[in-house]
């Protein structure tokens, strides 16, 4: 039964991430329209053939404007991915493997930052650092890396442990051997589904921001600040809100999913 | 006893680490707000009695000790863009936060706690595969998303509120309260999803246990070792789980305040980013932290009391 | 006493497991048990005698499943009745002592209350006389001071106190069958040689009638009446005690008795004493080690413990030397002292070889899980260098087939093998260098009783082949007997006995040992 439960997400999973996929990549080299044409004739037009998903209150394209958005929100979850795994993981495996001092203060500052809503983080990153997307990704990366190490610190405790690991350091591996090449591989499905989360929360993270309009800046299209702008028509115009709404719903069910179902992929 | 003299400690400490990186983020940062006050024509010797006596020249423990002995007074300064105190601003806005992370989290104990428990009693259940495909779903709405949704659908389509129209406590208590309950379900429902499933996997998790083999054995019912004996081992980590969860609904409340148009911290907090109000953003970040980390504190406490394995005698 | 009336009685009993693939675990198997007696059921891991046990108070884990066969109770047929007419019966009548007694216990009530409880469920005695009885029953079992130990949570408590609790709760409502599932194999022998006179002591006194569970021949030996061998889920063979144990029949049970024999069969790998006894191999003197707890909190306080207090210990050259002892002697810190996997250390430790080769008890621990049989086997080889890549294949390959592996396993994983054979895996890792002085931390602890004697003969002809040196640890006097020329009893980080293991074993001098031997059945 868990099995096949597994299965469906795996493939549902799949089918979603697969979906947004196409749409960004796609977004790279095509869009119906230029997402930022505008056209007081074709002005909260709802969805129809020329405009699959209806135009926004300057007449832009929606469809266009959420394939640029979704590109902006991959690539931002992405980076943001890159910069908390990379210097995370290693930070939780070396002080995780090693312990001592550094760790203890290293875990205590990171259970401080952990204890607070990442969001009001982030707020006071950009409040000091300014708004834009490379501000949001320096911000929600430095804040993501103690999560990281702080899962795979928790594994590496664990692991070092074991008898593996002495067999190991008996025949004469070097800390560095051990740390990479016995301890790593078998935190493997950890760090998968820790990558998952993160970027999920990355993009949820950046759409708040961007929501607030303290995050990603025109012309840089993107999904929160389409929802922004989207809420004073919302009594006219429901679609413009729906369109990069469901986007964001699709993008983070989709890697939530795989995530879960995984373990049967495996 | 010893031990929460301990704990209070490390509370305390906690507390100054926070005030110090708020006091060093905003107040030194951002550079000389002496120039940022008469502007770049200023003379050197305008700049420095002013500095003098902004208190700017001291060193800066110092500045810090005024900043946290004013801090703990409730004074923050004033506001640059509404040129009133902040603490009058903060104490105006506190209360609308406050009640909605109140709401929220009522909201997340008493729908999750019955749905976490239907959801254990039949394991891949018909109710379970719906409401685990449900918390799925949900744990993916960006909150504001979801409060624009239900702006749509309550607010325009049903017409049971109107957009946009906050009421003050003062004027209106009923008012306020039947306002505030549609950004709760927005702060609140993700987090439903969460604990609900975190709920079921704690359940299920107790259940494979060796000691409810042995209840079964002493000849008590499914009922009675759900009660007696399941729940209260399963509540022991739903307990450091929630309070994660409180910060996170005073995090959702930040972004939430906006879609409703709602005067509080998080608005608040927004505005002052966006127009560089230092002193205002200052009080903000210190107000939410220290609210969350008294709140851990208790969360903490309260783990001791409960968890019979780690209590100290 | 064939006269007494059954009272439990088990005609053709199938049991699956299973939700869409059903696979019989037990199949058709039928037995009695008589009114008073100890009925032993002893089989390894997988031969279904635990899954036997509950499902007479219908305990089977999700997806087990009765699927033929009938429970007979007193008159009537446990598999025909409701749930709510079992919940009667459980405890009650029939009540059943459980294998691990920290988890079998719930961790956040006190042990007073869950005993306290079963009153509450199946009698109509005052809170005052139920406490009355509690006490009366931790006094019984053997627990002084009840009403201190009332209001003590599962892991104040021992080991063994926790069993005593488990077994005052499962006897307090004075059943008629306790069904004992492995009571005593999460014990040390000391404390297992009681619990089993104790249950012995219930047995005669309230004539309550014992289903007792062991995969542990020695253990069933002294207690049971009858006996029950299980393999595979079907009876091979079944009689009085007596008989078994000097006259079996089957070829299963012989094996099972002569597992156990090799492993007390000393003739093998001794007698090497003289042979080539030279110079010391590993000189340690008044060796301390310490453990340190690591504290949680920055500022707390770090717990420094003194596990092994002051140890000299000479180990020659082609010698066999067991360090015995139970679980917290510091017989295993002694051991990663000496491999150098545990610095905090005073006293000297001279080696003459650099680095001793391990083998430790878990064989699923102990095998990196990512990585395969046959990069696991040339990582020693690629470590010391010097050797082209032909060569380590050659060696991976010689050493598996010492082990008496296939050279195919080198593509599979670790958890593709058996215990045993993972087992054999971690010895020629360990092996493969050609050390002269190998460690072997209770290699055999982990593993059923016929595998046990195939590694224990394996290490044996590994030790002549390769002139190894071997210190054995071990909490197994049987397999010591076996293994050892010398042997060093261990009793709270220190030595309290040593000698030829023949002399020790015949004229032991220390107290501790005494009591050691006197608790190993024979």
């Amino acid at each position: 039964m868990g099995k096949q439960k597994n299965r469906l997400n795996f493939i549902v999973g799949i089918s979603l991430v697969s979906f947004a996929l196409l749409l960004v990549i796609v977004g790279i080299f095509y869009t119906p329209y230029d997402p930022n044409e505008m056209n007081v004739l074709a002005k909260n037009q709802a969805p129809s053939l020329s405009h699959l998903f209806g135009t926004d209150y300057m007449g832009r394209d929606i469809l266009s404007r959420v394939m640029e958005g979704a590109f902006t929100t991959f690539f931002v979850g992405i980076a943001t991915v890159i910069i908390g795994a990379t210097i995370g993981s290693i930070l939780g495996a070396v002080t995780g493997y090693f312990g001592g001092i550094v760790d203890e203060i290293l875990m205590r500052i990171n259970d401080a930052v952990a204890s607070f809503p990442s969001i009001l983080l982030a707020l006071v990153f950009v409040s000091i650092l300014g708004t834009g997307k490379y501000n949001v990704i320096l911000a929600l990366g430095i804040l993501f890396i103690p999560s990281f190490a702080r899962v795979i610190r928790s594994e590496f405790i664990i692991q070092k442990e074991m008898d593996y690991v002495k067999s190991a350091s008996l025949l004469g591996a070097s800390h560095i051997r051990i740390i990479f090449l016995h301890i790593f591989p078998n935190t493997k499905a950890i760090l998968r589904s820790a990558i998952t989360i993160g970027f999920n929360n990355a993009v949820l993270a950046e759409a708040g921001m961007s929501y607030l309009s303290l995050g990603v800046q025109p012309p840089d299209a993107s999904l929160g600040r389409m929802l922004s702008e989207s809420q004073t028509y919302l009594f006219g115009a429901p679609w413009m809100a729906l369109a990069p709404g469901l986007m964001i719903v699709i993008t983070v069910l989709g890697f939530s999913l795989l995530n879960e179902g995984g373990a049967w992929h495996e | 006893m010893k031990f929460y003299i301990k704990k209070l400690i490390t509370l305390i400490i906690t507390l100054l680490f926070v005030s110090f990186i708020t006091f060093f983020a905003f107040q030194v940062i951002p550079g000389d707000s002496a120039v940022a006050k008469l502007g770049m024509d200023a003379t050197e010797e305008q700049l420095f009695e002013l500095r003098e006596s902004m208190g700017l020249n001291d060193p800066m423990f110092v500045r810090y000790g005024r900043f946290l002995k004013n801090a703990i007074t409730g004074d923050f300064g004033t506001s640059t863009q509404y040129n009133v105190s902040v603490g009058s601003l903060i104490s105006e806005r506190l209360p609308v936060t406050a009640w909605l992370a109140a709401l929220s989290v009522l909201f997340m104990v008493v729908i999750s706690l019955p749905l976490g428990l239907l959801c254990a009693r039949k394991e891949n259940g018909f109710l379970d595969r719906f409401l685990t495909f449900l918390s799925q779903t949900f744990m993916a709405v960006p909150p504001f998303f979801l409060g624009i949704i239900i702006t749509l659908i309550f607010g325009i389509v049903l017409k049971w509120f109107i957009p946009g129209k906050f009421i003050p406590i003062s004027q209106d208590f009923g008012g306020f309260l039947s306002y505030m309950v549609f950004p709760a379900f927005a702060v609140s429902i993700p987090k439903v999803a969460m604990l609900t499933k975190f709920l079921k996997t704690s359940l299920l998790r107790e259940l494979s246990f060796d000691y409810v083999r042995t209840a079964r054995s002493k000849g008590l019912k499914k009922k009675q070792i759900m009660t007696k004996h399941v729940l209260k081992n399963a509540l022991i980590p739903v307990i450091t789980f929630f309070g994660m969860l409180i910060a996170d609904a005073l995090a959702g409340s930040i972004v939430v305040e906006q879609v409703f148009n709602l005067p509080g911290m998080g608005r608040m907090l927004v505005t002052a980013i966006a127009n560089r109000d230092f002193s205002v953003v200052s009080a903000a970040v210190l107000y939410i932290a220290g609210i969350v980390i008294i709140i851990n504190f208790i969360v903490d406490m309260t783990y001791q009391k409960v968890d019979p394995r780690v209590r100290i005698s | 006493m064939n006269k007494k009336p059954d009272l439990l009685s088990i005609q053709d009993l199938s049991i699956s497991f299973g939700e869409r693939k059903k696979k019989e675990v037990v199949h058709k198997i039928s037995f009695s048990v008589k009114q008073g007696e100890i009925l032993g059921v002893v089989g390894e891991s997988g031969s279904g005698k635990s899954v036997t046990a509950l499902s007479v108070l219908r305990l089977l884990a999700e997806g087990g499943e009765i699927t033929n066969g009938c429970i007979w109770f007193d008159g009537m047929d446990l598999t025909k009745l409701s749930e709510s007419e079992m919940v009667k019966i459980r405890g009650d009548e029939i009540s059943m002592v459980f294998q691990e007694p920290m988890t079998s216990l719930n961790p956040v009530l006190t042990v007073g209350v869950q005993v306290e409880e079963m009153l509450l469920l199946h009698s109509k005695k005052t809170s005052e006389e139920r406490k009355t009885a509690v006490y009366e029953m931790m006094r019984e079992v053997g627990l002084k001071n009840p009403e201190l130990i009332y209001s003590k949570y599962p892991h104040q408590l021992s080991g063994g106190m926790r069993q005593r609790i488990m077994i005052a709760l499962a006897m307090i409502c004075k059943p008629r069958l306790l069904i004992a599932d492995e009571p005593t194999t999460a014990l040390d022998v000391t404390i297992q040689a009681k619990i089993l006179a104790l249950l012995k002591e219930l047995n005669q006194k309230h004539g309550t009638t014992i289903l007792f569970i062991s995969h542990d021949l020695t253990v069933v030996r002294n207690l049971c009446d009858r006996l029950i061998v299980l393999y595979d889920g079907q009876i091979v063979e079944s009689g009085e005690s007596r008989d078994i144990f000097q006259n079996p029949k089957e070829d299963y049970t012989k094996k099972l008795l002569a597992a156990a024999e090799i492993v007390h069969d000393s003739s093998l790998g001794r007698a090497s004493i003289t042979s080539s006894v030279s110079d010391a191999i590993l000189e340690i003197k008044d060796l301390k080690v310490y453990y340190t707890e690591s504290g949680k909190r920055i500022f707390q306080k770090k717990q420094r413990k003194e596990v092994v207090k002051g140890i000299s210990l000479e180990v020659m050259q082609g010698e066999s030397v067991g360090i015995v002892g139970e679980s917290g002697c510091g017989k295993s810190t002694l051991a990663k002292a000496i491999t150098g996997l545990i610095s905090d250390i005073e006293g000297e430790i001279l080696r003459k070889e650099q680095k001793p080769q391990m083998v430790f008890q878990d064989p699923y621990g102990s095998l990196n899980p990512s990585k395969r049989i046959g990069w696991l086997l040339e990582e020693p080889l690629k470590l010391q260098k010097g050797l082209s890549k032909q060569e380590r294949e050659q060696r991976v390959e010689e050493i598996l087939q010492k082990v008496n592996l296939p050279t195919e396993f080198k593509n599979r994983f670790p958890r593709d093998l058996s215990g045993g054979q993972r087992q054999r895996i971690a010895i020629a890792r360990a092996m493969i260098l050609h050390p002269k002085f190998v460690v072997l931390d209770e290699p055999v602890s982990a593993l059923d009783v016929t595998v046990q004697a195939q590694v224990l003969e394996l290490l044996k002809n590994l030790k002549q082949e390769f002139k190894l040196t071997y210190l054995f640890i071990s909490h197994d006097m049987g397999v010591i007997h076996s293994m050892c020329d010398r042997v060093c009893v261990m009793y709270q980080g220190e030595i309290v006995e040593r000698g030829r293991t023949e002399d020790v074993f015949q004229n032991p001098t220390h107290d501790y040992t005494k009591q050691l031997l006197s608790s190993v059945p024979k």
